[in-house]
C-alpha cells in the first residue's frame, strides 16, 4: 500500500522554487534513493517528508492522513510524526548536542517512558549496530566527521522510526565503513523500515537503491526507475555518474 | 581494521513502532523558529532599499539621521516639530505603497509599544506631558525606521567608513552580520534536527537550551579560526579598505537643509 | 533593558557616550594584546556579536507560560574574555540600534554601559573570585545574577534621573516621565524576580556545557596582568574630568539642603528638606562643592579630580599583593 502519497507538491523558498508540482508514491518497505544536482530539491522534499516545512500548494499524505500546516500546528500530531520518521541530517554537527555517545542516543528512548533497562538494551545495540562501541563515552563535538554521521543515525534508529530518512549520509566516510552502513540500511528495509537516501553520488548507492528518483535543477522528478529499469539504460547510468 | 559486519537486528527495531501520547502544549521552540525564519528572510534580502528619487551619499543619511533625532530629542517647541514631522511625511511621499504600508504598520506597532509604556504616566504628570513625549518618541521612531527601510547594510558600512571609523570597527560590523546569517542558520537546524527527535514535550528544556547555545559557541569558535585562516591567506593585514570612495555632492549637503534650517530656527527662536 | 530613545535627554546621552570612549579605547588596546597570542580573537569580536544578538533573541521559557529573554553579557565575558566581550556586546548594541530598532540611536552609549560594560564585568568578576575561592560555578551564577541586576539598576538609576534632570519650568518632565522612586524599583523588580534567574540558568548551563565538550575553548585569564589598560582609563577619566565644567547643574546627589528644597519644590513633593539632613550629620568637606577659597572654580575642580585620581591609585597600590617586596 501507499505510505507516502505526493500530489501536485510545490514549495517556495523567498526568492527561489523549492519544489515544482511534484508527483510521488512510495510505498511501505522501499528502498529509494533521491538523486539529483546539489539545489535541485533533494533536501527540500525531505524537509516536507518529516514535517519541518508545509508544501505551498498540493498534498502531502502519509498513511493515509494529510499532513498539512493545520495538522503540524498541533504539537502532539507532530511529535506522533516525528517518531514514525526519522531523520539523519546532512550536517551532523547540528543533530549532536549531548556531552556523551550514550547519551546522545539515550536522548530519544528517554521520551518513550521506557524503562532505565530498555534504554540501556537500545543505546548499547545501536552502538553495536553502527560499530560505535568504542565511542560510547566520548564527547561527540569531538569526533571525526564519519564518526559524527555513524553516531547520528545510531541516535536515530534508537527511537524505531518507520521511514528512514537520509541525506547524503555517505558523504565523509571510508568505503569500508560505507558499506557497513550501507549494510545495515538494507538489513533493516528487510525488516519492514522504509529508507529514504539523498545522494548525488550515484557510485556509493548504485548497488542498494532499488528505486531511483532523479531530480533536474528546475525542481522537477525527471525520471523514476526501479534499479532494473535503470540498468538497461547505460546512457542514464553515465549521466548519475557525472551528476 | 575491517570493520565488521552489522549483527543481526534486535527484536525491539524488528517490532512496529509503538506510538506514544501526551497532551499537547504549544512549544516555544516553535515560536523561536518562526522568529530565526523571519530575521533570516530579512538578512537574505538585505536591501528593501528602495532608492529614493534622488541618492545621497550614505555618510550624508547616517548624518541626517543623527541630527534628527536629536532635534526631535531637543526640541520642546510643537511648531517645530510639527515641521520635523511634516518633512518626514514629504520624504514618505516618495516611497512605493507597498514599502509605504510595510512602514506604517511597523511604526504603528513600535510607537504603541512605547506609548503602552508610559501610559502610567498619566496620572504622575497629567495628559499633556503623555501626549507631548509619545508625540515625540513616534517621530523618533518613524525617522529611525525610515533610514532602516531605505538604507542597505552596505550603505552603513561606507557612510561609517567615510566618517573616519576606524577600520576594524567597519570589519567587525561586516563580520557581524554575515555570521548572524550563518549562526542563525546553524541555530535553526540545530531546532530543526533537534525537533525530529522529539516525541514527547521536553521535560528540562534548560539543558537542551544550555547545550544549544554550547554547540553554537564552540562553532563560532571554529567558524573564528577559519575565518583568521582565510584572512590571512587573502594577505589581511589589519587594514580593511573599501574600494567605493563616496563623494559628497552639493546636493547631498543640500539635502541637509532643511534639518540645518530647523536646528537654527531651534538656537535662535525664543517665543 | 535596551533604553528606547526619548527617554534619556540628550545631555545624559551625550555624557554616557563620552563616559564610554575611555573604556573603548582601553578595551581595543587589551583585546590588540590578547589578539597577538590568540588570532582568531579579531574574527571572533564580530562573531560573538552575531552569537549575542541570537542569545538576546532567543525566548526562553519560564513558568507561568510566558517567556524572557537573556542577556549573554556574563557569559560572552567569561567565553572570549571581559573586554572582548565589552566590544562585541558594543557591536551588536549598535547594530540592534541602527539595522533593528531594538534600543535608542541616541542611547546607545546608556544602553552600551549596562550591557556592554557594567554586566559583562560586574559578571567576570564574580566568576573570577570564586575561581580563586575554588567555587568557579557558585562564582558564575553570582555573577551572572548581580551583572544583569547591576546593569538593571545602572538603567533603572539613568531613566529615574531624567525628571529631576529635565524639566520645564512648571515641573512637567521632558523625557522619561518615570522618577528614581518608580524606575528603580520596577527595573529591579523584573529582574530581580525572573529575568535575573533565567540569565542564571542559562549562562550555567551553556559554561557548564562548553567546560565539558571543550574546556580549552574557554578564555583563559592572563597570568600576568598588564597595569597599562588601567592606567589609559585614568589617563581618559583625567581627560575628561574638565566636562563636569560644562555642565552647570549640580551633580545628582550632591545638592546642599537649599538646593534639594528647591528640587522637591519642582518635584511636587515636600517643600521642607528631609530632617535628617538639615540636623543630622553635616560635616565640611575638605575641598567643599570642589571650590577652594580663594581659587577659581576651574582650578579647584581639577585640582579636585587629580586628588581623587590620586586616591584611587593609591588605593589600587595598597590592595596589590606585594609581589616584589615579599619575593
Amino acid at each position: 500500500m501507499a505510505l507516502i502519497n505526493l500530489v501536485n507538491l510545490c514549495y517556495d523558498y523567498p526568492n527561489t522554487t523549492g519544489l515544482d508540482h511534484l508527483n510521488l508514491t512510495i510505498n511501505a518497505g522501499e528502498f529509494v534513493c533521491l538523486m539529483g544536482p546539489n539545489g535541485s530539491g533533494k533536501s527540500t522534499l525531505m524537509k516536507i517528508l518529516s514535517g519541518l516545512a508545509s508544501p505551498k500548494s498540493g498534498d502531502y499524505q502519509l498513511d493515509g492522513q494529510a499532513i498539512t500546516a493545520a495538522y503540524l500546528a498541533d504539537a502532539q500530531r507532530r511529535q506522533r510524526l516525528h517518531q514514525k520518521i526519522g531523520v539523519v541530517f546532512q550536517n551532523t554537527d547540528v543533530q549532536l548536542f549531548n556531552t556523551s555517545v550514550a547519551e546522545e542516543i539515550a536522548f530519544g528512548p528517554r521520551q518513550l517512558g521506557l524503562s532505565a533497562a530498555a534504554i540501556e538494551q537500545r543505546v548499547t545495540d545501536c552502538l553495536q549496530l553502527t560499530d560505535c562501541e568504542a565511542l560510547r563515552e566520548r564527547v561527540p563535538y569531538q569526533l571525526s566527521g564519519g564518526e559524527k554521521k555513524r553516531v547520528a543515525l545510531a541516535s536515530v534508529l534508537a527511537l524505531n522510526p518507520e521511514i528512514l530518512l537520509l541525506d547524503e549520509p555517505l558523504n565523509g566516510l571510508t568505503i569500508a565503513a560505507q558499506q557497513q552502513i550501507l549494510t545495515l540500511l538494507q538489513r533493516l528495509q528487510s525488516a519492514g523500515k522504509t529508507i529514504i537516501m539523498a545522494s548525488h553520488n550515484f557510485q556509493q548507492v548504485q548497488a542498494v537503491g532499488q528505486r531511483f528518483i532523479i531530480f533536474n535543477s528546475l525542481h522537477q522528478i525527471s525520471a523514476d526507475m526501479t534499479a532494473a529499469d535503470l540498468q538497461r539504460q547505460p546512457d542514464r547510468q553515465t549521466q548519475l555518474m557525472t551528476l | 581494521m575491517e570493520p565488521k559486519q552489522p549483527t543481526n537486528l534486535p527484536a525491539w527495531l524488528q517490532a512496529p513502532a509503538s506510538t506514544t501520547s501526551h497532551a499537547t502544549r504549544v512549544t516555544f521552540w516553535q515560536r523561536n523558529q518562526r522568529h530565526l525564519r523571519a530575521l533570516l528572510r530579512r538578512l537574505a534580502q538585505p536591501a528593501p532599499a528602495i532608492q529614493p528619487r534622488w541618492h545621497l551619499a550614505p555618510q550624508i543619511n547616517l548624518i541626517r539621521l543623527l541630527l534628527l533625532v536629536l532635534l526631535i530629542a531637543l526640541i520642546q517647541n510643537a511648531v517645530l516639530l510639527w515641521c520635523l514631522a511634516l518633512l518626514l511625511g514629504f520624504q514618505l511621499l516618495w516611497l512605493p505603497p507597498g514599502q509605504l504600508r510595510r512602514f506604517v504598520r511597523s511604526w504603528l506597532f513600535s510607537s504603541v509599544v512605547a506609548v503602552i509604556i508610559v501610559l502610567p504616566s498619566y496620572w504622575l504628570n497629567g495628559p499633556a506631558t503623555l501626549l507631548f513625549f509619545s508625540l515625540k518618541t513616534s517621530l523618533m521612531l518613524a525617522n529611525a525606521q525610515y533610514y532602516r527601510l531605505t538604507t542597505p547594510f552596505q550603505d552603513l558600512l561606507s557612510g561609517l567608513k567615510s566618517l573616519h571609523f576606524p577600520d576594524v570597527l567597519i570589519m567587525t560590523l561586516a563580520i557581524a552580520v554575515t555570521y548572524l546569517r550563518m549562526l542563525g542558520q546553524h541555530l535553526l537546524l540545530t531546532m530543526e534536527a533537534l525537533e525530529t527527535r522529539t516525541v514527547a514535550p521536553t521535560k528540562h528544556p534548560y539543558r537542551l537550551i544550555g547545550a544549544m547555545f554550547g554547540n553554537l559557541y564552540l562553532k563560532s569558535y571554529a567558524y573564528a579560526l577559519e575565518l583568521y585562516a582565510a584572512m590571512e591567506a587573502r594577505g589581511f593585514n589589519g587594514h580593511y579598505v573599501r574600494s567605493t570612495p563616496t563623494h559628497s555632492h552639493w546636493r547631498d549637503y543640500l539635502s541637509l537643509s532643511p534639518d540645518l534650517l530647523v536646528l537654527i530656527l531651534f538656537v535662535l527662536w525664543r517665543p | 533593558m535596551h533604553i528606547p530613545d526619548n527617554y534619556l535627554s540628550p545631555a545624559t546621552c551625550g555624557t554616557l557616550v563620552v563616559a564610554m570612549a575611555p573604556v573603548w579605547t582601553v578595551s581595543v588596546l587589551t583585546v590588540k594584546a590578547q589578539v597577538k597570542k590568540h588570532h582568531e580573537t579579531l574574527p571572533m569580536l564580530g562573531i560573538a556579536a552575531s552569537l549575542a544578538f541570537l542569545i538576546m533573541m532567543f525566548n526562553l521559557p519560564i513558568p507561568g507560560g510566558t517567556t524572557a529573554h537573556a542577556v549573554g553579557g556574563t557569559l560572552l565575558a567569561v567565553l572570549i574574555g571581559p573586554w572582548a566581550a565589552c566590544l562585541a556586546l558594543s557591536v551588536t548594541l549598535l547594530l540592534q540600534a541602527l539595522l533593528f530598532g531594538d534600543g535608542g540611536i541616541l542611547a546607545f552609549g546608556a544602553n552600551a554601559l549596562n550591557m556592554a560594560v557594567i554586566m559583562p564585568f560586574v559578571g567576570y568578576g564574580c566568576y573570577r573570585l570564586g575561581q580563586k575561592l575554588h567555587h568557579e560555578k557558585i562564582g558564575l551564577a553570582v555573577g551572572a545574577y548581580l551583572g544583569i541586576n547591576a546593569a538593571a539598576l545602572i538603567a533603572g538609576v539613568e531613566l529615574g534621573l531624567q525628571p529631576l534632570l529635565a524639566h520645564t519650568a512648571s515641573g512637567a518632565p521632558l523625557y522619561c516621565p518615570y522618577g528614581l522612586n518608580i524606575a528603580v524599583p520596577a527595573m529591579l523588580s523584573a529582574h530581580l524576580l525572573v529575568a535575573g534567574w533565567v540569565e542564571l540558568v542559562f549562562t550555567l548551563l551553556v559554561f557548564q556545557f562548553v567546560k565539558r565538550v571543550a574546556p580549552t575553548n574557554l578564555y583563559q585569564t592572563p597570568v600576568k596582568t598588564n597595569r597599562r589598560p588601567w592606567l589609559a582609563l585614568l589617563v581618559g577619566l583625567a581627560i575628561l574630568s574638565p566636562l563636569g565644567l560644562l555642565a552647570s547643574n549640580t551633580a545628582w546627589g550632591e545638592w546642599d539642603t537649599t538646593e534639594l528644597t528647591h528640587l522637591l519644590a519642582q518635584q511636587h513633593l515636600s517643600t521642607q528638606a528631609p530632617q535628617g539632613m538639615v540636623h543630622g550629620f553635616h560635616f565640611q568637606a575638605l575641598f567643599s562643592d570642589y571650590a577652594i577659597a580663594g581659587l577659581p572654580v576651574s582650578v579647584g575642580y581639577i585640582l579636585s579630580a587629580l586628588s581623587a585620581i590620586l586616591i584611587f591609585l593609591l588605593l589600587i597600590r595598597g590592595l596589590q599583593h606585594g609581589t616584589e617586596t615579599t619575593d
